[in-house]
């Protein structure tokens, strides 16, 4: 392409310059993202690492971080809820997404309809309706007391079980997308062969289309737990005291306590383990393919 | 993404119908906290009662009346306007560049300004806070625009950047080797044949700032109340009907922009039919 471009454009000057142009377009927003991006990261370490008075860098932050069991109790919570959300999310994902790729297109468009609708509606509203369902008073409540099948209202919101309806609520989309761009993209002549040479549906779909499509589940699982783990507005709302999060501590540090240097910290090691989730996911699934469903 | 591009894997029969069952619950599960607030919000009663024993417009009455909330309404709006058109205006280009040029560290630009989007926005959030203050820009409208572009210029880059990718580029040359311009070839003959591309990027950037609350909640001041400011707020103090209303027209607000841009994706696949004739 480059070759065409240089017999196309008359002179060797214009040439070099039609190359060099696309380059020099990105000059926007990389000066964009190097002030309000690069710039704030930036200074969460300045804060993170602050020597007492003007002293220098200081590892007191970490020594904290480390040293006390409270913020240990924060990092498990987010992490119990990040996997339990992960695995429920596979679990239903996986059956969804690939029914969406094998039906006909007028039922898979019903079925991406009901993925891409909650996915670009509010989470602030969806939550919002999830508190006016579970709520002890709730429609779930009422309808489930009303048929007989619990004797008195269950506690499903302020409590964990509200954080993780609320989580798979927003997070499913996540896992289901990539999950069935890996499966609408396969050859359906493997799996058909496979059954050709004798094997069952279940053995062709075990042995074949189910390890084809791993790539695209190790992806959902990334995005899934990376968004898990950093996510704020849902345990928020529909959690309880015990719920607490590493994304609630560090609001409560910064806005309650005024501490930034540890707020900083904290919010360090948080995107610390978000980049490790991310490394372990691309090593598994490929950057690329995690990368090209980030669609929000 | 295509949305109807279903291919003939082999169906498991047997366990065809618990699938159906499966994927009828779990759209059940998905769609319903939607439904069932868009028809909460048409009740008649303080309560919060499903389905509504009598209907009635009183709590979007309620939201018109309120001066607080129809101004958090119209600022959200402009503040989604701006970001959407900010973001296209940068993201565009860079776009244009990270697919088409050949250029060192041109990955390493790319990873930059995509992963905006994994940061926890918590992090940025904080980030920002540290960053602001030290300006001075903390409770302005800046500031908001400014943080909310920095979430929506990543949504452009992808969606935009794919559609560079999938584009032939001879016509763009074409239209370079008969004389044009490159600033003329790119604004006659490039962007018009992404014109699906820019449609959904400008509506999901409009959303991501419209329904925006954690960087709002940091950076913002009474001077800078958006609709889920609002809501966050009353959440927390008391549940109050009317924000059943409000959720609802952030919900029909979404509807519509999803809508948009799939008559912009069909307009784009029957003109290419028309042209294949």
């Amino acid at each position: 392409m480059t070759l065409v471009a240089a017999s196309a454009v008359p002179s060797v000057k214009a040439a070099r310059a039609w190359r060099a142009r696309p380059g020099l377009m990105i000059a926007g927003a990389l000066a964009f993202c190097a002030i309000v991006y690069l710039l704030p990261m930036l200074s969460l370490f300045g804060w993170a690492f602050q020597g007492q008075g003007s002293s220098g860098a200081s590892l007191a932050q970490l020594s904290r971080l480390i040293g006390d069991d409270t913020y240990h109790y924060a990092f498990f919570t987010t992490f119990k809820i990040a996997a339990i959300t992960t695995l429920i999310c596979a679990l239903i994902g996986y059956p969804y997404a690939y029914l969406m790729a094998t039906t006909g297109p007028r039922l898979a468009m019903l079925l991406t309809a009901a993925v891409m609708i909650p996915f670009w509606t509010s989470v602030l509203a969806r939550s919002l309706a999830w508190m006016i369902l579970l709520g002890r008073k709730g429609v779930v409540n009422e309808w489930l007391t009303g048929l007989g099948l619990l004797e008195r209202p269950a506690a499903l919101l302020f409590n964990s079980i509200g954080v993780q309806i609320g989580m798979v609520h927003v997070l499913l989309p996540f896992m289901v997308l990539p999950i069935w761009s890996i499966l609408s993209r396969l050859d359906p002549g493997l799996p058909r062969a496979a059954r050709s040479l004798g094997a069952s549906p279940a053995a062709a779909f075990i042995h074949v289309t189910l390890p084809l499509s791993l790539p695209g589940l190790a992806a959902g699982a990334t995005l899934v737990f990376m968004f898990a783990i950093g996510f704020y507005i849902t345990p928020a709302l529909l959690g309880g005291p015990n719920d607490l999060t590493i994304a609630s501590l560090i609001e409560m540090v910064v806005r309650d306590l005024l501490d930034w240097p540890f707020g900083a910290m904290l919010s360090l090691a948080l995107l610390g383990l978000v980049a490790l989730v991310f490394a372990c996911g691309a090593a598994f699934a490929g950057a690329g393919r995690i990368a090209g469903m980030e669609g929000r | 993404m295509s949305l109807s591009s279903a291919s003939p894997l082999p169906r498991i029969n047997a366990g065809r119908s618990a699938l159906w069952l499966l994927a009828g619950l779990t759209m059940l599960f998905l769609l319903a906290p939607i439904a069932v607030i868009i028809v909460v919000s048409f009740n008649d009663t303080t309560l919060f009662s499903f389905p509504p024993s009598r209907w009635s417009l009183r709590w979007y009455h309620a939201l018109w009346e309120s001066r607080a909330w129809r101004e958090a309404g119209w600022f959200s709006l402009w503040l989604a306007s701006l970001v959407a058109l900010a973001s296209l205006l940068i993201g565009v280009p860079a776009a244009y560049g990270l697919a088409k040029g050949r250029f060192p560290g041109r990955r390493l630009a790319e990873a930059l300004l995509i992963s905006p989007m994994v940061v926890p926005v918590i992090v940025l959030a904080l980030g920002l806070y540290m960053l602001f203050s030290k300006l001075g820009l903390i409770g302005t409208p800046t500031s908001l625009f400014l943080a909310h572009t920095l979430l929506a210029l990543p949504v452009v880059i992808v969606i935009v950047g794919a559609a560079f990718r999938r584009l032939d580029g001879s016509i763009e040359l074409a239209a370079r080797s008969c004389g044009a311009s490159f600033p003329r070839a790119f604004w006659h003959i490039v962007l018009p044949a992404i014109r699906p591309a820019l449609i959904s990027a400008g509506a999901f950037a409009f959303l991501t700032s419209f329904d925006e609350v954690v960087l709002t909640l940091f950076l913002g001041g009474p001077r800078t109340t958006t609709l889920p400011k609002k809501i966050w707020e009353s959440v927390k103090f008391e549940l109050d009907p009317s924000l059943t209303a409000v959720s609802t027209i952030l919900i029909i607000v979404s509807i519509a922009a999803l809508l948009l841009v799939e008559l912009a994706r069909r307009s784009r696949i029957q003109r290419q039919a028309k042209e294949a004739l």
